[in-house]
């Protein structure tokens, strides 16, 4: 938390000329020059050069653009961190003020989300039709995002279900919700852990089969994506470290019930174990697969592919090498801990820096209960809006592939464009919200920052002009910026 | 907020006149109508058919003459029904449609097509397909890059359904800075108006204003990317929605088939001659590590009656010597099964290309199965020799610019 920024620190017009002359170009350049060796001097700290390097642009710069206004810090922390912000919402982190607003936000164990748990409904499972428990669970998790007291805990699950990913074309409906909570419960914790979790859980066994994965029987499914997707990535392994592993992770099998896609429960057999000897990475021993993930997490190539893959879906995608090379020290430093990760994240200057506001696209989850803040839903409506986000390109529990979603700008063609603003506009003719008569500045504050471009601007004004008192109509324009497109 | 009705509702909303297409679409919309099949004859189509997963060859194009294949695979050889093409190899059992197509000599099977060195990760071979580039598969589409051909020798009415996809994202194959339309159907291709009191009001021209100046003032690559999609998605949907009534199927699709669905509305856009040169779907499910038997069976019936149907539509509109269709997958599986009774990531497998300009007949030689690389077929033919040669004798663009080399060209068409 010490290095989260400040609102002292964003005042450029009071520092004196040399410091704001400072680039990190001019630092990096010319190495002795006597600001950048002052500045390096003070806050040097071990090896910690990204750290250096951030504080010197910050010193230099100031918040840029929008993000000198607090307020705005406050509703795009909200954004990357949490699924966006009612207007009450907004206010009430926004009087915390940044720094409080990140130390709740990632202290999430100590908010209580008692009234949620309250409100959700029950997901039974028994005897249900696997076609409407995908419904309810997708609707369920959809009021989660949107109501939920703990932002960050829903956004992380949100990550682990694009990267340990498991859909409902193979597991059924309880399976992918037990991973659901799985994810939730780990969402802040040690990687090595989660891992180890996932690769015992239903959803990935049925998913990646390694409910088949028998001695003398190895299934290289699971083996090549814990490497190729989950941890270190194509380039660091070979096709007999596929086999070989395959051979560490036989053993476990599903429990209960007998049918594949029904069962929640796994367990360790260990006469379907093979437990001959393998060699992986040039190691040689009897590994079980909890072994392959001990020698897989601390690669530094995972460190490095997991904290790229977590700035990019906090802050901005292709990150400098430094930053992904300092979040990984961290990752390793902490022992694999991912919250020490995303805590760095969000408290760097790069996540306020002019490369990030807006550097994103919203995706189909964080556009719809964004939307749904603004407008309302209930239950019902919940089940709904999750399904009308299948022709946005992200059905919930249906991910394309073992990969997830590949998010970024492939969120944005015409056709998903069409299905953004037409869900926009469905949902605000239908606002349940009681919202007293909103001005179109109190919508694009709440909305978009209260920064768009002056033709937007001008456009809603004209549009507020002609519909007098089209309350649903102006909120609808709103959503329908290419601002509020982005993230 | 919603009911299930006020979706359908929406759904059945009446299209938006012609009249309120605003006049930076009027070009666009102009020149689909004048590329009916009629002013363009010799406008061809390339229809892409991806088998996402790792489809496996060896149970596709089946050497059920090679002991070494009864051997391979325990549990999942067919050993009935298999469609004898020679006396080496047949077809799937249910792949009734593409054996008649053989029969009538519109079905090429390219046989061991891979790629040096090959990778066994889905998505770093997809992109090698994808991009026609085996270092590192980074770049644009091979397909993109055809489309800015297109666009640069200005053969093509430049608008947004050049390029087509059946679904919700664009398909790297397809990608570059010329725009392609992604669509689920044609009805969810619009925009809809506001309901303010009952009246409908059109949001198009204030749309428009906020999307058609934000390449100034958005920040990058979003201003850009923002800018021209929604203008380009209008065009496309009016466009669509000009023609959507006057297209009659002229086969019965197979119902209850995502495969058939997409086709038809890739039919729907080719009949209603709105300037489409490449069209790409897909079908997923082939990543069969387990139990791959019952899914592969399914998925093979389904792709034949689907591709069955849409020759036929095609060919009762009297398209059938314009369009091609070809498959492709990111590999082929293990030549022996694993212990799950399914099969493992593999290499080199067969393109099937499909349609009345194809000279029918198998090419390429048929991959050993005693000859592997760690238990893998060795490839044959490389897959851009196919790309090369339908850019070339197909499309008649020049292959060697758009695939950065020069390949060895396979005399798959009619002469």
């Amino acid at each position: 938390m010490d290095h989260v920024p400040t609102v002292a620190s964003s005042a450029p017009a009071r520092m004196p000329a040399w410091k704001r002359r400072v680039s990190r170009r001019t630092v990096l350049a010319t190495g002795g020059a006597a600001a950048a060796a002052t500045a390096v001097a003070v806050l040097w700290k071990g090896n910690d050069l990204t750290q250096v390097m951030d504080r010197v642009r910050d010193l230099t710069h100031g918040y840029p653009g929008a993000l000198r206004d607090e307020r705005v810090r406050v509703s795009h922390l909200l954004r990357r961190a949490g699924f966006g912000a009612t207007p009450g919402e907004l206010d009430r982190y926004a009087t915390m003020g940044t720094t409080a607003a990140t130390t709740a936000l990632l202290d999430y164990q100590k908010v209580s989300n008692a009234a949620l748990d309250t409100k959700l409904p029950i997901i039974d499972f028994s005897g249900a039709r696997p076609a409407a428990s995908a419904g309810a669970i997708q609707g369920w998790w959809l009021q989660r995002m949107t109501e939920t007291a703990r932002p960050l805990e829903e956004k992380m699950t949100l990550f682990w279900h694009g990267l340990l990913t498991s859909g409902l074309d193979k597991a059924g409906p309880a399976q992918v919700f037990t991973q659901n909570a799985l994810f939730r419960s780990m969402a802040l914790g040690n990687f090595d852990d989660l891992l180890k979790a996932v690769s015992k859980d239903p959803a990935m066994m049925v998913y990646l089969d390694t409910e088949t994965n028998r001695k003398g029987k190895p299934n290289e499914n699971y083996a090549r994506e814990l490497m190729e997707l989950f941890t270190t990535g194509v380039g660091h392994y070979t096709e007999i470290d596929v086999r070989e592993s395959a051979r560490a992770f036989t053993g476990w099998t599903l429990t209960g019930a007998r049918q594949l896609r029904l069962t929640t429960g796994s367990t360790f057999v260990p006469r379907l174990h093979d437990d001959a000897s393998k060699t992986f990475m040039r190691k040689t021993g009897n590994f079980t697969g909890d072994d392959i993930i001990e020698m897989l997490v601390p690669l530094r190539a995972t460190a490095e592919r997991l904290s790229t893959k977590l700035f990019t879906f906090f802050a901005y995608p292709n990150p400098e090498p430094d930053i992904v090379q300092h979040l990984a020290d961290t990752f390793q430093k902490s022992r694999y801990n991912v919250g020490a990760v995303v805590k760095e994240i969000l408290t760097m200057n790069a996540f306020y820096s002019e490369k990030v506001y807006r550097a994103l696209v919203k995706s189909p989850a964080e556009l719809v209960a964004q939307t749904i803040k603004a407008s309302g839903a209930d239950e019902r409506s919940y089940v709904l809006a999750a399904q009308a986000m299948a022709p946005m390109g992200q059905l919930l529990f249906y991910p394309p592939n073992v990969a997830g979603w590949p998010g970024g700008t492939s969120w944005i063609n015409g056709s998903t464009l069409l299905a953004r603003i037409n869900f926009a506009n469905a949902a605000a003719q239908r606002m349940t919200v009681a919202l007293p008569a909103q001005s179109l500045d109190q919508l694009l504050h709440t909305l978009v920052d209260a920064n768009v471009s002056q033709s937007t601007k001008d456009a809603l004004q004209a549009y507020a002009k002609e519909h007098p008192g089209d309350q649903a109509g102006l909120l609808f324009m709103v959503m329908a910026t290419p601002e509020f497109q982005l993230n | 907020m919603f009911s299930r009705r006020d979706f359908l509702k929406q759904g059945l909303l009446p299209v938006m006149a012609g009249s309120t297409v605003p006049s930076v679409f009027a070009n666009g919309v102009a020149a689909a109508a004048a590329d009916s099949p009629n002013a363009s004859p010799n406008s061809r189509i390339l229809v892409l058919v991806q088998l996402a997963g790792g489809n496996d060859g060896l149970n596709t194009l089946i050497p059920y003459q090679d002991g070494a294949y009864h051997d391979a695979r325990p549990t999942l050889r067919q050993d009935q029904g298999v469609l004898t093409l020679n006396n080496h190899v047949g077809l799937h059992p249910n792949l009734k449609g593409l054996k008649a197509s053989w029969d009538a000599g519109q079905l090429a099977i390219v046989q061991g097509v891979g790629y040096p060195n090959a990778s066994l990760s889905h998505f770093a071979s997809m992109s090698i397909w994808e991009t026609a580039n085996v270092q590192g598969g980074i770049g644009d589409g091979w397909l993109g890059r055809y489309l800015n051909y297109l666009d640069q020798v200005g053969e093509s009415p430049n608008h947004a359904l050049e390029g087509i996809s059946a679904g919700s994202l664009v398909p790297p194959e397809m990608r570059s800075k010329t725009p392609v339309t992604a669509l689920s159907s044609v009805k969810g291709l619009r925009l809809q108006p506001v309901n303010e009191h009952g009246t409908q009001v059109d949001v198009e021209n204030p749309l428009m204003r906020f999307y058609g100046a934000f390449k100034s003032s958005g920040p990058a690559p979003f201003g850009a990317l923002l800018d021209t999609t929604l203008s380009e998605a209008l065009q496309a949907s009016h466009a669509l929605q000009a023609t959507d009534a006057s297209y009659q199927a002229k086969a019965a699709y197979p119902v209850n088939s995502p495969i058939a669905s997409s086709l038809k509305l890739v039919a729907e856009t080719i009949v209603s001659g709105l300037g489409v040169r490449v069209a790409h779907v897909t079908l997923g499910g082939f990543d069969n590590h387990a139990r791959e038997k019952p899914v592969h069976d399914k998925l093979l019936l389904d792709l034949d009656q689907a591709l069955a149907a849409f020759m036929q539509d095609l060919a009762g509109h009297g398209l059938a010597d314009r369009v091609m269709v070809m498959t492709w997958s990111e590999f082929g599986r293990r030549v022996n099964e694993n212990g799950s009774a399914g099969t493992d990531h593999g290499t080199a497998a067969p393109m099937f290309l499909l349609g009345a300009p194809v000279k029918g007949g198998l090419y390429g030689s048929e991959p050993s199965l005693s000859d592997l690389d760690n238990g893998n077929l060795k490839f044959t033919t490389d897959f851009r020799s196919v790309y090369a040669s339908v850019l070339q004798d197909y499309l008649k663009a020049p292959a060697s610019d758009l695939l950065g080399g020069h390949f060895e060209m396979l005399p798959l068409l009619k002469a």
